[in-house]
C-alpha cells in the first residue's frame, strides 16, 4: 500500500495534526514507520491499534529512541506509534509512596519531580533525560543499583495497556501487594512491546535516601583470585551495598582516569551507616588496590555519568565505527569471567569494549566499538563463552543491517512454544512490533 | 507401588499407584480422602478422587500425562495450609501431594541461591542455613508448615515483605510440569532476565493452575546486621493508623510494620501465646527496623517520637531476642488464635492504600454491625493489607453465608478504595466472585486467555480464580451437598 | 469501637448430635474440635505426618475425621481405626496449636469410642488383655514377672537364647525389646513394704507421697531408688502408699477408658491423704493429672479427680520449685535431653529437668534438634504398631548428636525406646533418668566426703 493511502486512512480515525508522514526512511537502526503517530490520549492509541488490527497494519511502537537498536527485523513498519506526547503524572498520593504516570514521560522529569518529596522511583536506567518509563518497563531495564533495588518487574505494581484490538486492559492495581489473578504485569514488563501498547504504569516508590556515597576500590595489579575472594568476603558480609559493579579497566578510565579493574560500592542509607559501611571497607581492604571515596554529589555525578555510556538509539552514530551493546546474564560472581574475557577481547578483536557487571546480580553489559567484522566475531565469542557458563547473552543495540546476520535474542528456549501461544492469544493478526523479540515475535 | 492391598474397582487409581514408587504413595479410601476434601480455607469442601505421592519430577510428569490423556481433573497440593481454597477438589480432583518432595538439593551461599523441592517448608530454609547467617526472607505466618512450592502458587507474603517483596521478588527459576506432562525449566541456574516473556513472574502467584512446580531456585539473603522491634499500644485506631502513614513518610522503611486491633487481641491473648497486652486499647502495632547497626538506633528515635506525637498510650522497644520472638508468635499465630474465642472464623485479605486506613476500617465496623458478627483485624499496616476476620458459628443455621456475605462486604469496601481483594492469600474458590470487584470481563478473559494457552483442557486445578457463571453456581451446591450429607 | 459479644443477639448452639455415629456414652467432645480452625500449624509438629506426609495421620486431619463421625459422615469401622490408633498420643500438636486444640483428649475419647465398637481380635487383644488387665494392674503378678525377667538374666538363660537363635522365634519388634530390658532389680514396694514412711535425711521440711508405678517399680526399681533417695535428701518424708496401682495410662490410650476409670478410683482413694504426689515417669504424672477428663459425666468422681490431680507432680518440676542441694560432686558427662512427650507437651515441663542436670557440677548439656520429638515409645505404641514406632525411632535417633554420651529423659517409656535406638544405631549412649544422674552426684559427694575417693 502506499503511503499516502495510509495516511488518508488513518486521518479518519486519528487527528492529523499529530501525524507525519516519514518520507527518508531507512534509519540506521530500523525500527521506524511510514507515517508516524502521535497520540496524546490512550483513546486515540485505542482507535489507531484498532484501524491497524482491522487492516492487518504493522505497528512499531517507541517512546524516547534510546532502545531503537534494540531487536526488530524490520526496516520500518506501516505505522511508528511515538508516544513522545502521552506524557504527565497521572496520580501521585504522597503517603502511600505510589505513582501513576503516564508511559511517553522521561524517567528523569519523574525523579526531578519525585525529589520535591523525598521519594524516587528506584530504578537506575541508562540515558534516564530521554528513556521514557514506558520504554524502560517494556525493556525491563535495570542497572547496577538493581542489587538493591530490584528491576523493572519489581518496581511495576499496575499498568494500564492496549492489546491490538483497542480494548484497554488493567493489569495490577495501585497499591503495593497484590495477588488477585494473574501476575499480569509481569507478562508485559520486559516484552518489547509485542503485546500491548502501555499507557499508564503504576509504580510504587521508595524513600530519597538521606545520604549516599560511592566507592571505588581499583585492583591495580589485576589480580581476579584477589577480586574474587574480595567480593565474596564483603558479599558474605551484613553490609548493605546498593551496587558492587565490577568495571572493566577501558571503562573505568573513562569514568575515572585510572585504567584498573574497579569495584564501584555504592551505599546509600543514613549518614552514620553510610560511613559505617565504608570504614568497614577500609577494614577489610586488599593489598595492592586504591580506594577512592565519592560523597554525595560527587557519587551522583559518577552515576550520571555511567548512565550515558552506552550508545543512545536516538542520536546517529557518527563516528563511522560500529557500536554494538550486549546485556548478558550468569551466575552472580561469573560476572568476573565474563567482564575478564570481555576485556581480552579488545585486543584480539581489535576493538573498543566497555565492560561491566554486578557481582551480585549476575547482569553485565558489554559495550563493543571498532569494525562490523569484528563486533559480530567477537559477540559470537561471548555468546560461546557464557554458554559455557549456562548464561545468555542479548544484543540490546547493533545497527539493523548487522541484525540480519546475528540473533540478537540467542536460541530459542525449549519453552518457546508458550511465548508463541501467548502472542498468537493477545495479538493473532501479529500487529505489534512484529519480528522484535525472542524468536521472530 | 506394588498393587497388593489396593482393592478398588477403579481402573485410574491402580494405574495411577503403579506409577509411584514405594509405600504409602497413594489413598484412595474415603476414610483418608476426607483429610482432604479441604485446605485452610474450610467452608466448602469436596472428596478428592484418589491423593497421589510422587517422590520426583519424572513421576509428576508421569502422573499429570496420565491425567490429560484420560480427562482426569487434577490439581496439586502441599502442605494444604492455603486460605482461599485453592487445593480444594471442587471437581473430585486427582491431588497430586507434593509432600514427599521436600529435599533441599543445593545451596550456594556465594552466589545467594538454594535449590528446593516443592515440598520444603518454608521456615526449613531459613533453618538450614542459619548458621552461616542467611535466611529466606517471605514468611508467610504458616511457615512453619507451609512448603515453598504452595508459597509459589500463592506467590505468599508475610509480615517482612513490606521491605523485602513477596515470593515473587525472590524466585530465581522453577522447574515446571505443564499440564500436558512436559517438563520445562525457567530461569536456569537462577540467572535473571531469561530472555522471553516473563514466564517465572506469570507462574508464581497462578495459584497452580498453569503448571505443578518441582523444583524451585530462590534468592537467600544475608541476616541484617542489627534487628529492633516496637511494640506501641493506641487508645485509639485513627491514631495507630497515622502514626503508620507518618512512620513511612519520615522515610522510614520497616521490615514490617504489623496492626492488632482490640478483638484481635482479645484472642491472641487467650490463645497459646499470650505477651499480656492491656484489654481496652484499640490498636497495637508491631514494629520492626532492621539493616546496619550504625543507622538503627536513629530510625528508632524516629519512630518512638512518631508515636508519642501520635498520642501513644505505651511504646516499648524489645530487649532481648527473647521477647521479639514472643511477641511475633503471638503475632504470627493470630488466625489460630481465633479459634479461642470463636468456633469458625473466616479471614479476608483485602489490600488498601495505606493512607485510606481509618476510613476503611471504620466501614469494617459498621459492616460488622450491620451482619451482627464480630469482625478482628490483624493486618500488615505498612502495605495496606488488611486480614478482617469475621468470626462466626458455622452450627447456627446461616451463620455460614452471613460471614461470606460480610467479608464480601469487607473486599467491597478494600475495591471501593482503590485498592484489590487480595494481597497474599489468593482468589482461590472463595474470592472468585469478587475479581468482579476490581476486574472488568475483557480483563478477567486476558486472563484466562493466558490460562487457555497453558491449560488448553482446563483439567488443571479447574474452577478456581475466576467467575465463570453458571459453573461456579454448580460447584457451589456441590460443595455444601458434600458438607451436609 | 469493636464489636463486643454482649452487643450480638445470642442463639443457642443447634445440637448436632443427632447425626452421630458415636453410639456410646463419653464420645469425643465437640467443644474441643471447635476451636480447630484447620490452620495446619500443627502439621509439622507430628511424628506421624512427618514420617508418612498424609493428612489423615495428621493432628487436624485426625480432628476433622472424629468431628466427621460425629456429624454423621464417616462410620466406626477399622479405616476410622487406623488413623486414629497411629496416633502416638505425643502432643506435640497441643504445644504447636495456636488455639489450644486438645488433640490428644479427643483421640483418647474416639479410642474408647471404637474399643467398644470393634472389640479387640487375635493376638492384638491376646498382647493387650495381658499387658492391660492382667498384669499392669497387678503390683505382685508383674513383681513375679520382674522374678522371672531376673532369673532369666542372672541364669544365663539370657545369653542362652541370644546365642542359640531361640529369639528368633519371637516377633521381631519383640525381641528388639528383649535386647535393651534392663536389669532388674528389687521394687521399692517391696523393700519399703514394712514402712510407713521413709524419713528424710536431716531435718524435715515436708510430706510426699509417691507413685511408684507399675512397670517403673519392677523394671526401673533404680530409677524409684534414686527418686527417693533425692527427695529424702532434700528434707522430704516419702510416703508409699500400698493400694496404689497403675495410673491407668496405658488403657486410657488404648482406648480401655473403663478400666482408666477403675485404676483412676483406686489411685485416688490410695492418694487421698497426701498432699502431694510425686510421679517420676512423665506419662503417668500426665494421665494423674488428666483423670477429671475421664469423669466427664460423673461429677461427684470428677470433683475428686481434680482436687487429686492438683496435688500431682514431676519429681523435676517439684524439686526445682521447692529447692534442692545442688551437689559438690563432679559428674563429668557430655549429656543430650530427650523431652518426654508427656513430661513438655503433655505438662509443661521443659526447663526444670535442664536447670537441675545444669547444676551438676561436669555436665556438659549438647544441644539436640527436636529434641522434643517423640521417640516412638508412646506407651505400648512400640509393641502395637512396631512399623510406625520404629521408623518414628530412626527419625528421632537421626538427632541424637554421636558425641554426647548420655540421653538423659524423665520416663520409663522413653529409657526403653531410646536403649533400642542406640542399640540398633550401633551407639554406646547411656540412657540415664534425670534423677538417676542427680542422685549419683549425691551419692559420689557422699563417698568423697567419706575419704573413699580422691578429688
Amino acid at each position: 500500500m502506499l503511503q499516502g493511502e495510509l495516511y488518508t486512512e488513518l486521518k479518519d480515525v486519528f487527528p492529523e495534526s499529530q501525524m507525519e508522514v516519514k518520507e527518508n526512511e531507512g534509519h540506521p537502526l530500523g525500527n521506524g514507520g511510514k507515517v508516524a503517530v502521535y497520540p496524546k490520549t490512550e483513546n486515540e492509541i485505542s482507535h489507531i491499534l484498532q484501524y491497524a488490527n482491522k487492516n492487518g497494519k504493522t505497528v512499531s511502537i517507541v517512546g524516547g529512541g534510546t532502545k531503537r537498536g534494540f531487536g526488530g527485523l524490520i526496516d520500518s513498519a506501516d505505522i511508528l506509534l511515538s508516544l513522545a506526547n502521552l506524557k504527565g503524572i497521572v496520580e501521585h498520593t504522597v503517603g502511600d509512596m505510589t505513582l501513576t504516570v503516564k508511559a511517553g514521560t522521561p524517567f528523569q522529569e519523574l525523579q526531578q519531580y519525585l525529589e520535591e518529596h523525598n521519594q524516587k522511583i528506584s530504578l537506575d536506567p541508562a540515558w534516564p533525560d530521554y528513556a521514557t518509563i514506558g520504554g524502560i518497563i517494556a525493556a525491563n531495564e535495570s542497572g547496577p543499583k538493581r542489587l538493591a533495588y530490584g528491576s523493572a518487574r519489581d518496581a511495576v505494581i499496575g499498568l494500564r495497556v492496549v492489546y491490538p484490538n483497542g480494548k484497554v486492559i488493567r493489569t495490577g492495581g495501585k497499591v503495593v501487594k497484590n495477588v488477585a489473578g494473574y501476575d499480569m504485569n509481569k507478562l508485559f514488563v520486559g516484552s518489547m512491546g509485542t503485546l500491548g501498547v502501555l499507557t499508564e504504569i503504576t509504580l510504587k516508590l521508595r524513600p530519597l535516601p538521606k545520604y549516599e556515597s560511592n566507592v571505588l576500590l581499583s585492583f591495580t595489579e589485576g589480580d581476579f583470585a584477589e577480586m574474587r575472594s574480595f567480593a565474596a568476603a564483603f558479599l558474605d558480609s551484613q553490609m548493605e551495598p546498593v551496587s558492587l559493579e565490577l568495571i572493566s579497566p577501558s571503562l573505568a578510565e573513562k569514568l575515572t582516569g585510572e585504567k584498573f579493574y574497579t569495584l564501584a560500592i555504592s551505599f546509600e542509607d543514613n549518614e552514620s551507616s553510610v560511613h559505617y559501611q565504608e570504614s568497614f571497607l577500609k577494614s577489610i581492604q586488599p593489598p595492592k588496590t586504591k580506594m577512592t571515596i565519592l560523597a554525595q554529589e560527587k557519587a551522583r555525578k559518577f552515576w550520571q555519568s555511567f548512565y550515558t555510556i552506552s550508545p543512545n538509539g536516538r542520536v546517529s552514530n557518527q563516528t563511522g565505527e560500529t557500536e554494538a551493546v550486549l546485556k548478558i546474564g550468569v551466575v552472580n560472581l561469573d560476572v568476573l569471567k565474563v567482564i575478564r574475557e570481555s576485556h581480552l577481547l579488545q585486543d584480539t578483536h581489535n576493538l573498543l569494549i566497555e565492560a561491566h557487571g554486578g557481582l551480585g546480580h549476575g547482569l553485565c553489559q558489554i559495550v563493543l566499538r571498532g569494525g562490523s567484522e569484528n563486533v559480530i566475531s567477537a559477540i559470537q565469542h561471548l555468546r560461546n563463552f557464557v554458554k559455557q557458563l549456562n548464561g545468555y547473552a542479548v544484543i540490546k543495540h547493533l545497527p539493523f543491517i548487522l541484525r540480519q546476520k546475528i540473533e540478537v535474542w540467542g536460541e530459542n528456549p525449549p519453552y518457546f512454544f508458550l511465548f508463541k501461544g501467548i502472542k498468537t492469544k493477545i495479538d493473532p493478526n501479529n500487529i505489534l512490533n512484529p519480528k522484535r523479540f525472542v524468536g521472530g515475535i | 507401588m506394588s498393587l497388593k492391598g489396593i482393592r478398588t474397582n477403579d481402573k485410574h487409581i491402580k494405574n495411577l499407584a503403579n506409577i509411584v514408587e514405594g509405600n504409602r504413595s497413594i489413598l484412595y479410601k474415603k476414610e483418608d480422602l476426607l483429610a482432604y476434601d479441604c485446605d485452610g480455607f474450610t467452608i466448602y469442601r469436596h472428596l478428592p478422587r484418589a491423593v497421589v505421592f510422587p517422590n520426583n519430577t519424572e513421576e509428576v510428569a508421569k502422573i499429570v500425562k496420565y491425567c490429560h490423556e484420560h480427562d482426569l481433573p487434577f490439581l496439586a497440593r502441599g502442605a494444604g495450609t492455603g486460605l482461599s481454597g485453592g487445593a480444594i477438589p471442587l471437581n473430585g480432583e486427582v491431588i497430586i501431594s507434593l509432600v514427599k518432595m521436600k529435599r533441599l538439593i543445593s545451596v550456594d551461599f556465594e552466589n545467594r541461591r538454594a535449590v528446593v523441592e516443592p515440598g520444603f517448608v518454608n521456615l526449613k530454609l531459613t533453618n538450614s542455613i542459619s548458621d552461616k547467617g542467611y535466611y529466606y526472607a517471605p514468611d508467610p505466618s504458616s511457615q512453619y508448615c507451609c512448603t515453598i512450592g504452595g508459597n509459589v502458587g500463592e506467590n505468599a507474603g508475610g509480615a517482612h515483605c513490606l521491605k523485602y517483596g513477596v515470593t515473587t521478588n525472590h524466585i530465581l527459576g522453577l522447574e515446571v510440569v505443564l499440564p500436558n506432562g512436559e517438563v520445562i525449566e525457567i530461569g536456569k541456574d537462577g540467572i535473571p532476565d531469561a530472555p522471553g516473556y516473563d514466564l517465572l513472574g506469570l507462574l508464581t502467584g497462578s495459584e497452580g493452575t498453569l503448571g505443578i512446580v518441582t523444583k524451585i531456585t530462590v534468592r537467600i539473603l544475608k541476616n541484617p546486621e542489627a534487628k529492633q522491634t516496637v511494640l506501641a499500644y493506641f487508645d485509639n485506631v485513627a491514631d495507630g493508623s497515622q502514626a503508620v502513614s507518618d512512620i513511612i513518610s519520615a522515610g522510614i522503611v520497616p521490615a514490617a510494620l504489623e496492626m492488632m486491633d482490640q478483638i484481635a487481641i482479645e484472642a491472641v491473648e487467650a490463645a497459646a501465646f499470650p505477651v499480656g497486652h492491656p484489654k481496652d486499647i484499640e490498636a497495637l502495632l508491631l514494629i520492626e527496623v532492621d539493616g546496619i547497626s550504625a543507622g538503627i538506633d536513629e530510625q528508632i528515635h524516629q519512630i518512638l517520637e512518631v508515636c508519642k506525637r501520635n498520642h501513644v498510650r505505651e511504646v516499648k522497644v524489645a530487649q532481648s531476642e527473647e521477647e521479639r520472638a514472643r511477641w511475633w508468635a503471638n503475632r504470627k499465630t493470630g488466625f489460630g488464635a481465633m479459634g479461642a474465642i470463636s468456633p469458625d472464623y473466616l479471614v479476608q485479605d483485602g489490600v488498601i492504600p495505606r493512607s485510606k486506613l481509618p476510613e476503611v476500617l471504620n466501614r469494617i465496623h459498621e459492616i460488622s454491625r450491620e451482619y451482627g458478627l464480630r469482625i478482628a483485624n490483624i493486618f500488615h499496616a505498612g502495605d495496606g493489607n488488611l486480614h478482617p476476620l469475621v468470626l462466626f458459628d458455622a452450627r447456627k443455621p446461616g451463620e455460614t453465608e452471613k460471614a461470606l456475605k460480610a467479608g464480601s462486604a469487607c473486599l467491597q469496601a478494600c475495591a471501593d478504595a482503590g485498592g484489590s481483594i487480595t494481597g497474599e492469600h489468593g482468589v482461590g474458590i472463595e474470592k472468585r466472585e469478587e475479581m468482579r470487584f476490581i476486574f472488568s470481563d475483557e480483563e478477567i478473559a486476558a486472563q484466562t486467555d493466558i490460562r487457555e494457552v497453558f491449560n488448553p483442557k482446563n483439567l488443571l486445578n479447574a474452577g478456581k480464580l475466576f467467575p465463570t457463571p453458571g459453573r461456579c453456581l454448580e460447584v457451589k451446591k456441590e460443595g455444601k451437598s458434600v458438607t451436609a450429607s | 469501637m469493636g464489636l463486643n459479644e454482649s452487643d450480638l443477639i445470642k442463639e443457642p448452639a443447634c445440637q448436632t448430635n443427632s447425626f452421630s455415629n458415636y453410639l456410646w456414652s463419653d464420645p469425643p467432645d465437640e467443644n474441643k474440635w471447635a476451636d480447630c480452625v484447620h490452620c495446619g500449624m500443627c502439621l509439622e509438629s507430628c511424628p506421624t505426618y512427618e514420617i508418612t506426609g498424609q493428612e489423615q495421620h495428621s493432628p487436624r486431619g485426625r480432628v476433622h475425621l472424629i468431628k466427621s463421625v460425629a456429624e454423621g459422615k464417616l462410620e466406626v469401622n477399622e479405616h476410622f481405626m487406623d488413623p486414629v490408633f497411629a496416633c502416638l498420643d505425643c502432643r506435640a500438636c497441643t504445644t504447636a496449636c495456636p488455639a489450644d486444640v486438645d488433640v490428644g483428649g479427643l483421640i483418647e475419647e474416639a479410642r474408647g469410642q471404637i474399643r467398644q465398637a470393634m472389640p479387640l481380635k487375635g493376638w492384638k487383644k491376646a498382647v493387650s488383655h495381658l499387658f492391660l488387665h492382667s498384669l499392669f494392674p497387678h503390683h505382685n503378678r508383674l513383681y513375679t514377672l520382674g522374678n522371672v525377667l531376673k532369673l532369666y538374666q542372672k541364669s544365663g538363660m539370657q545369653t542362652f537364647v541370644r546365642k542359640t537363635g531361640l529369639i528368633n522365634i519371637i516377633p521381631q519388634h519383640l525381641a528388639e525389646m528383649e535386647a535393651i530390658m534392663p536389669e532388674v532389680k528389687k521394687p521399692v514396694r517391696k523393700k519399703y513394704k514394712h514402712e510407713k514412711v521413709i524419713k528424710a535425711k536431716g531435718e524435715t521440711k515436708s510430706t510426699v507421697a509417691f507413685l511408684t508405678g507399675c512397670v517403673m517399680d519392677v523394671m526401673f526399681s533404680e530409677i524409684n531408688e534414686a527418686t527417693i533417695n533425692v527427695l529424702t535428701r532434700n528434707g522430704n518424708d516419702v510416703m508409699i502408699p500400698q493400694n496404689q496401682t497403675c495410673c491407668g495410662a496405658l488403657h486410657v490410650h488404648a482406648g480401655d477408658r473403663e478400666m482408666g476409670r477403675k485404676l483412676a478410683k483406686q489411685n485416688i482413694e490410695a492418694f487421698q491423704h497426701a498432699e502431694k504426689v510425686i510421679v517420676n515417669s512423665a506419662g503417668c504424672g500426665c494421665m494423674l493429672k488428666e483423670y477429671p477428663e475421664l469423669f466427664r459425666e460423673d461429677p461427684v468422681w470428677r470433683q475428686k479427680a481434680e482436687t487429686f490431680s492438683k496435688k500431682v507432680e514431676d519429681i523435676s518440676k517439684y524439686l526445682y520449685d521447692t529447692g534442692y542441694k545442688r551437689p559438690i560432686a563432679e559428674i563429668k558427662a557430655r549429656v543430650v535431653y530427650h523431652d518426654a512427650c508427656h513430661l513438655a507437651h503433655g505438662q509443661g515441663i521443659r526447663d526444670e529437668p535442664r536447670s537441675l542436670l545444669l547444676d551438676i557440677p561436669g555436665v556438659e548439656m549438647v544441644e539436640m534438634a527436636n529434641a522434643d520429638r517423640c521417640c516412638g515409645s508412646a506407651g505400648i505404641y512400640n509393641i502395637t504398631n512396631p512399623e510406625m514406632a520404629k521408623e518414628v525411632l530412626d527419625s528421632k535417633m537421626k538427632n541424637v548428636p554421636k558425641e554426647a554420651e548420655m540421653i538423659v529423659m524423665g520416663n520409663p517409656g522413653c529409657m526403653l525406646q531410646m536403649a533400642m535406638g542406640v542399640q540398633k544405631n550401633g551407639r554406646n549412649q547411656k540412657i540415664v533418668h534425670t534423677v538417676q544422674l542427680l542422685d549419683w552426684a549425691y551419692q559420689k559427694e557422699d563417698r568423697l566426703k567419706e575419704g573413699e575417693e580422691c578429688l
